[in-house]
C-alpha cells in the first residue's frame, strides 16, 4: 500500500538536488579526513581512528544514498535521513558545545531561582482549573474555571521562562555566533536541517515509492533515537572506551600507551608457594620485587603462601564478597517477614510502609554520617546504648557482664559488619516493598483453598506464598547482589580513615578501590581492568543466578 | 492551529531561555563597597581598556567562615589587579574530595586557573604537566624572591625533577604556598586538672615536655573513667609521622626515593605510639574521629593543626588551650604542614594567573585569612608571626610558632615516585599495628618490599 497523496500543491524538492548534495557531502568528507591526516604531525591514536572511520562510513553511505536516489528506491531515502538527522544533530551540538552551553549549564541554577515566584503562579493557575471539578453540574462554571486556568498557567510560565533568560548574553553570543567554526557548525545545522526537512516530505516519500510501514518505521526510528542515540553517546560510548582504556596506560591526561593485557596480568597474577615452616619470611620464598604476601594457611600438613602481584585488589574482592555473603541475606530475609506483616489489613499500616521506605530514599552519604555518629567508639549512641544496658542487667540481676565496648569503626573484626548493617538497613526498604507488590499479586483463592484443607498459617507461607514469590524474590535476589557487589558510598563516607577502606583495608570494595587508582592514583587504565574484571564477575554471578532459577522454575511447573 | 503556533512559540522560548542562559559568560562577583587597598610598587601597569579578562581560582576551605574570608580576599584583590576580573570558586573541603574533583575538571579542561594543591600533590601534578612552570615570571618580578616563604615548602616547589636541584635558580617554581601549620596538642585543662596532672604548657616552658612526660599526663586522664581517653589523633599519615619523626625516622630515605619505614628510629617512634594505644591504652581507639570526643569534653589531648581551631572556638564547652608536641629522642618531629597555589598549565593567562598567586600569598591577604584562626602565613615574617599571636583563643599561640621553630619536616610529593600509592601501602600497615592485629616486627619484615614498590624502577 503506497503513501495517500498529498495536496497538490506540494511537489517533490527535486530528488537530483538531493542526490547533488549526497555527493559533495561524499567528497566532503573524504577530503576533509584525507586531510586531517595529512596535517596530523603526532600520528593518530585509536579513538581518533575510530571517528574518522565513522566519518568514512557515513560518506560511504553518502555515496550510496546518491545512487538508490537516482533509482528513487526508497532505501535510499532512507540512507539520506539517517545520514542528514545525525549530521544535524552533530552540528547543533557541535555549535552548543563551542558555545559553551554544556559548561554553562550551571548557570540555569542562578537564573532559575528568579523565576521560581512565577512558577508559583504558573502552579496557581493549574489550581483555578482544578476548581472546575467541583462544577460538574454547571458545565459553563466548571468551562470558566478550567479555561481560566489554563490561561493564567501559560501566561505566567511564559512570563517563567522570559525572567529566566539571561538577555545581556545574547551580544556576547552573537559574537561568538559569527566566528568560523561556529558559524560552520551552524550553516551545517542548517543545510543538514533542510536536507532533512526535504526528504521527509510527503510528496518526496511518494516520488520515493514509500509504502506506510516504510513511514510507520522511520517515525518509529525517530521517536526512539533521542534514547537510542543517548544510549550510544552516554552509556554504549563511556562503555566501549572504558574497555579501550583498560588495555592502555592512562593516566586521564597524557598519552594513552597500548599495553596489551598487561592491566588484567597484574590484577590475576597470583603466586603460590610452599613454605618450609609457617612463620617463614614471604621475602624468602616470593619475588618480593613483583608479589606482596596475601595470605598463607596450612593444608594437609603442608605451609602455604599465597603472592599477589595486586594485593589490594584481591583483598577488596574478598571484602566485597564477605560484605556481599553477609549484607544479602540481611536485607532480602527481614524483608520477605517485613512484608507479610505489612501486607496485613490491619489499621496503620500505610504508614508503616513508608515508615520502613524511608531509608530507602534517603541519601547515603547523610545516612552514612549518622551512622559513623552512632558508631563513634567514645561518644557513639550505639556504645552508650551497651554500656547503659550492661550497667543495668548488672545493677539489677547483680551480674558482672563486661562492657565490651566495640570499636565498630576501628576493628579489623567489626568495621565490615558495621557497613553491613548500616547498607542492610538501608536496603531492606526497598525490598519490603518488592515483596510486598510480588504478595499482592499472589490470588487470594490459593489460600482460601488451603485454608479449607487446613493449612496453618506457617504451612501456607511455605507451601503458597514462598513459592509464589519465586520470580519477586529472583529479582530482589539479583539486584541485591548487583548492589552489594558494588559496594562504594557506605565505605567511602561511613570509614573515618585515610585512605578509606580502613581499618587495615578490612572495609576495602572493589568499586571504592578502583575510584582510587583512577581518580586518586592517577591510572585510569588499570582502574578501567579493575572495571572489567569486576563486570565479568558480577555477569557470572547473575548468569549462574538465572540458570538455577530457570532450572527451578522447571522443577516447580513439572 | 493556534494551540500548534502557541506551543512552538513557548517551546522557542524555553530553548531561547536554555541556550542564552547557558551560552553565557561566566558571572563576575559583586564588588564589595570598600576602598581598595594601596597598590604595591610592583604593580604592572592596567590593561588597555577592552582586555579585562576573567580568571577563575580555587581554594580549598573548611567552612562557610572560610569562604566568606576568601570572598573577601577576592574582592579586594580583584579591586586591585586592573583589567581582571576575578571569580573565586570555593572547592569542596577534603570530605567532599576536592582532589578527586580538581583532577576531573582538569581532564576535562574545566579547571580554574588557579587553584589549591595539597604540598604532597605537587609531583604528581608538575610531572603530569598539569601545572605551570612559572619559574621565568618569578625571575623577571621585580622584587619576588622565593626567600621570602619558608625554606620546607620552597625546597619542593622550586624543586627540579630533571636535576635534581631546587633552589632560587633551579629552573622551576611550581608555586607559592598558600599557608603553613603545624601540629599542636589540644589541651581540654578541666580533664587535666581534674587528674590532677601537670599543666603541659608548664613542663613545656620548664623544657620538661618529653616523651615520658606526656604519657604520664595520658595515663592520669585516662584513670578519670573508661570513656575519658588521654590522647586523640585522627587517622592519617600526619599524627603518626609526628612519632616517627620525633625518633630520628621518617618516611623515606633522605632524598626521597625509597623507603625508610623500617629503619630502627622510625620502628622506635611506632613503638612509642603503638604503646600508647595497645599497651597503655590511653588513645582513642585509632581509627575512630577523635574529634568528637574531644569535643564532647572526653579527651584530655587531642593532636591537631591550626585548621582545627575555628571548631574549638565554636564547640569547645570547657576549658582549652593549646600545647607543643613532646619531645621525643630526636626532637619535636613536628610537620610542617602547606599546600600551594599553582596555576593551570592550560590557562589562557598565565601572566594575569602569576600576579594573581602573587597577590593571594601577600602579608596583607594572608593576615586577612590567618585572622580567622585557620592557619599561620607561609612568609617568614616577624610581622605576620607576631599579629598571629594576637589571633587568640589558644590563648598559646606560641605552641604553633614554637612546633616551626623546632625543624619540622616539610609535608612534600615524592617525585620518585607515587605518593598516593605509598600512602595506600603505609597507611593499612601502620593502621595494623596501632589497632594491636600487627606486631612492630612483622611490620618491619615487610614494608619496605611492599612500599618500594611505589618508587620508579
Amino acid at each position: 500500500m503506497s503513501v495517500q497523496p498529498g495536496s497538490p500543491d506540494k511537489r517533490p524538492i527535486p530528488l537530483t538536488l538531493l542526490a547533488i548534495w549526497h555527493s559533495v557531502l561524499t567528497l566532503g568528507l573524504i577530503f576533509g579526513t584525507w586531510r586531517y591526516t595529512q596535517v596530523q604531525e603526532t600520528g593518530i591514536n585509536m579513538l581518533t581512528g575510530v571517528v574518522i572511520a565513522l566519518v568514512l562510513l557515513l560518506a560511504v553511505a553518502s555515496a550510496i544514498a546518491v545512487v538508490f536516489i537516482l533509482r528513487r528506491e526508497h532505501r535510499g531515502r532512507v540512507i539520506s535521513l539517517v545520514v542528514d538527522y545525525l549530521g544535524f544533530l552533530v552540528c547543533i551540538l557541535g555549535a552548543l558545545h563551542v558555545l559553551g552551553a554544556f559548561v554553562g549549564i550551571d548557570s540555569l541554577a542562578d537564573t532559575f531561582g528568579r523565576g521560581i515566584i512565577f512558577l508559583l503562579g504558573a502552579f496557581s493557575g493549574y489550581l483555578i482549573s482544578t476548581l472546575g471539578d467541583r462544577y460538574e453540574n454547571h458545565p459553563a462554571r466548571q468551562r470558566f474555571f478550567q479555561r481560566s486556568g489554563k490561561i493564567i498557567s501559560i501566561i505566567f510560565l511564559l512570563i517563567f521562562f522570559v525572567a529566566i533568560i539571561n538577555f545581556s548574553a545574547l551580544p556576547s553570543m552573537l559574537g561568538r555566533l559569527v566566528q568560523p567554526l561556529p558559524l560552520a557548525l551552524l550553516v551545517g545545522a542548517l543545510i543538514f536541517g533542510l536536507a532533512t526537512w526535504a526528504m521527509w516530505a510527503k510528496a518526496t516519500a511518494q516520488a520515493m515509492a514509500a509504502k506506510n510501514n516504510h513511514e510507520e518505521l522511520l517515525s518509529g526510528w525517530l521517536f526512539l533515537s533521542p534514547n537510542l542515540l543517548g544510549f550510544l553517546l552516554f552509556f554504549a560510548g563511556p562503555l566501549l572506551f572504558s574497555l579501550y582504556v583498560s588495555f592502555t596506560d592512562w593516566d586521564a591526561f597524557g598519552t594513552k600507551n597500548w599495553v596489551g593485557l598487561q592491566n588484567y596480568a597484574k590484577i590475576i597474577n597470583l603466586d603460590v608457594v610452599t613454605l618450609q615452616e609457617p612463620k617463614q619470611r614471604a621475602s624468602e620464598v616470593l619475588d618480593v620485587t613483583i608479589y606482596d604476601e596475601l595470605t598463607r594457611f596450612s593444608f594437609f600438613g603442608k605451609h602455604i603462601l599465597i603472592g599477589a602481584e595486586d594485593k589490594l585488589f584481591w583483598l577488596a574482592l574478598r571484602n566485597t564478597f564477605l560484605f556481599s555473603l553477609m549484607a544479602v541475606p540481611l536485607s532480602v530475609i527481614p524483608a520477605l517477614f517485613l512484608a507479610n506483616l505489612l501486607n496485613s489489613k490491619l489499621p496503620g499500616m500505610k504508614f508503616f510502609r513508608a515508615v520502613y521506605f524511608l531509608p530507602s530514599i534517603a541519601a547515603v552519604v547523610g545516612v552514612a554520617l549518622i551512622w559513623q555518629w552512632l558508631y563513634n567508639a567514645a561518644v557513639g549512641f550505639i556504645n552508650y546504648f551497651i554500656t547503659s544496658s550492661v550497667g543495668l542487667i548488672n545493677g539489677v540481676l547483680g551480674m558482672a557482664l563486661l562492657d565490651p565496648q566495640v570499636r565498630w569503626l576501628s576493628d579489623t573484626r567489626t568495621a565490615l559488619l558495621a557497613v553491613v548493617i548500616m547498607a542492610s538497613w538501608q536496603w531492606v526498604g526497598l525490598n519490603t516493598v518488592l515483596f510486598l507488590a510480588g504478595l499482592q499479586n499472589i490470588p487470594a483463592e490459593l489460600f482460601e483453598a488451603a485454608t479449607v484443607d487446613g493449612a496453618g498459617r506457617w504451612g501456607k507461607f511455605w507451601h503458597i506464598t514462598i513459592p509464589m514469590l519465586a520470580p519477586t524474590t529472583f529479582f530482589v535476589v539479583t539486584t541485591a547482589i548487583i548492589s552489594a557487589l558494588q559496594l562504594f558510598e557506605q565505605v567511602y563516607v561511613l570509614i573515618p580513615t585515610e585512605p578509606p577502606g580502613g581499618p587495615n583495608n578490612s572495609t576495602l570494595s572493589v568499586v571504592l578501590y578502583l575510584y582510587q587508582k583512577g581518580f586518586q592514583r592517577f591510572d585510569q587504565g588499570y582502574a578501567s581492568a579493575v572495571a572489567w574484571v569486576l563486570f565479568i564477575v558480577i555477569f557470572s554471578v547473575t548468569l549462574i543466578q538465572y540458570r538455577r532459577q530457570r532450572a527451578g522454575s522447571g522443577a516447580y511447573a513439572a | 492551529m493556534y494551540r500548534k503556533i502557541l506551543w512552538t512559540f513557548i517551546g522557542l522560548v524555553v530553548i531561547l531561555a536554555f541556550v542564552l542562559t547557558s551560552c553565557a559568560p561566566p558571572a563576575t562577583p559583586s564588588v564589595v563597597e570598600t576602598q581598595a587597598p594601596q597598590a604595591p610598587e610592583e604593580t604592572q601597569p592596567p590593561a588597555p581598556a577592552g582586555e579585562e579578562i576573567t580568571l577563575r581560582w580555587r581554594t580549598r576551605p573548611d567552612n562557610q567562615a572560610e569562604i566568606d574570608v576568601y570572598q573577601d580576599a577576592s574582592d579586594a584583590i580583584d579591586a586591585k589587579l586592573e583589567g581582571v576580573t576575578l571569580v573565586y570558586e570555593p572547592g569542596g573541603s577534603e570530605t567532599s574530595s576536592y582532589q578527586d574533583v580538581l583532577k576531573t575538571e582538569i581532564g576535562a579542561g574545566t579547571a580554574p586557573d588557579v587553584f589549591w594543591i595539597p604540598g604532597t600533590d605537587v609531583a604528581d601534578f608538575a610531572s603530569r604537566g598539569l601545572i605551570l612552570n612559572m619559574y621565568e615570571m618569578g625571575k623577571s618580578t621585580a622584587g619576588f624572591t622565593i626567600e621570602d616563604f619558608y625554606p620546607g615548602p620552597m625546597f619542593h616547589l622550586a624543586y627540579n625533577p630533571e636535576t635534581a636541584q631546587s633552589g632560587a635558580d633551579s629552573g622551576t617554581l611550581w608555586g607559592l604556598p598558600r599557608d603553613v601549620s603545624t601540629f599542636v596538642l589540644y589541651l581540654n585543662m578541666d580533664l587535666v586538672n581534674e587528674a590532677g596532672a601537670p599543666d603541659p604548657r608548664e613542663l613545656a616552658k620548664e623544657g620538661k615536655w618529653t616523651w615520658d612526660a606526656f604519657l604520664d599526663v595520658a595515663q592520669k586522664v585516662r584513670a578519670l573513667g573508661s570513656d575519658v581517653y588521654g590522647y586523640g589523633a585522627n587517622a592519617w599519615w600526619g599524627p603518626y609521622g609526628v612519632w616517627l619523626n620525633a625518633a630520628g625516622g621518617g618516611f623515606f630515605t633522605a632524598d626521597r626515593t625509597a623507603c625508610a619505614l623500617d629503619t630502627p628510629e622510625s620502628l622506635q617512634g611506632l613503638e612509642f605510639q603503638r604503646s600508647l594505644y595497645v599497651d597503655y591504652d590511653v588513645a582513642v581507639p585509632y581509627g575512630e574521629d577523635s574529634e568528637p570526643p574531644f569535643m564532647a569534653g572526653r579527651v584530655g589531648m587531642f593532636q591537631n593543626g591550626r585548621w582545627a581551631t575555628p571548631g574549638a572556638r565554636a564547640n569547645a564547652k570547657f576549658t582549652w588551650d593549646v600545647v607543643e608536641l613532646p619531645t621525643g629522642p630526636k626532637g619535636m618531629g613536628n610537620w610542617l604542614f602547606w599546600g600551594a597555589y599553582v596555576v593551570n598549565a592550560k590557562t589562557a593567562h598565565p601572566e594575569e594567573a602569576w600576579k594573581l598567586v602573587q597577590e593571594l600569598t601577600t602579608a596583607e591577604t594572608q593576615g586577612m585569612i590567618s585572622a580567622l584562626g585557620t592557619n599561620i602565613p607561609s612568609r617568614v615574617s616577624q610581622e605576620a608571626l607576631d599579629a598571629f599571636l594576637t589571633f587568640t583563643p589558644p590563648d598559646n599561640n606560641q605552641a604553633f610558632l614554637n612546633g616551626l621553630a623546632q625543624n619540622p619536616t616539610a609535608e612534600g610529593p615524592v617525585w620518585a615516585g607515587s605518593w598516593p600509592e605509598f600512602d595506600a601501602i603505609m597507611g593499612p600497615a601502620i593502621t595494623a599495628v596501632l589497632t594491636g592485629d600487627r606486631s612492630v616486627e612483622d611490620f618491619a619484615a615487610s614494608i619496605c618490599d611492599e612500599a618500594n614498590k611505589t618508587f620508579n624502577r
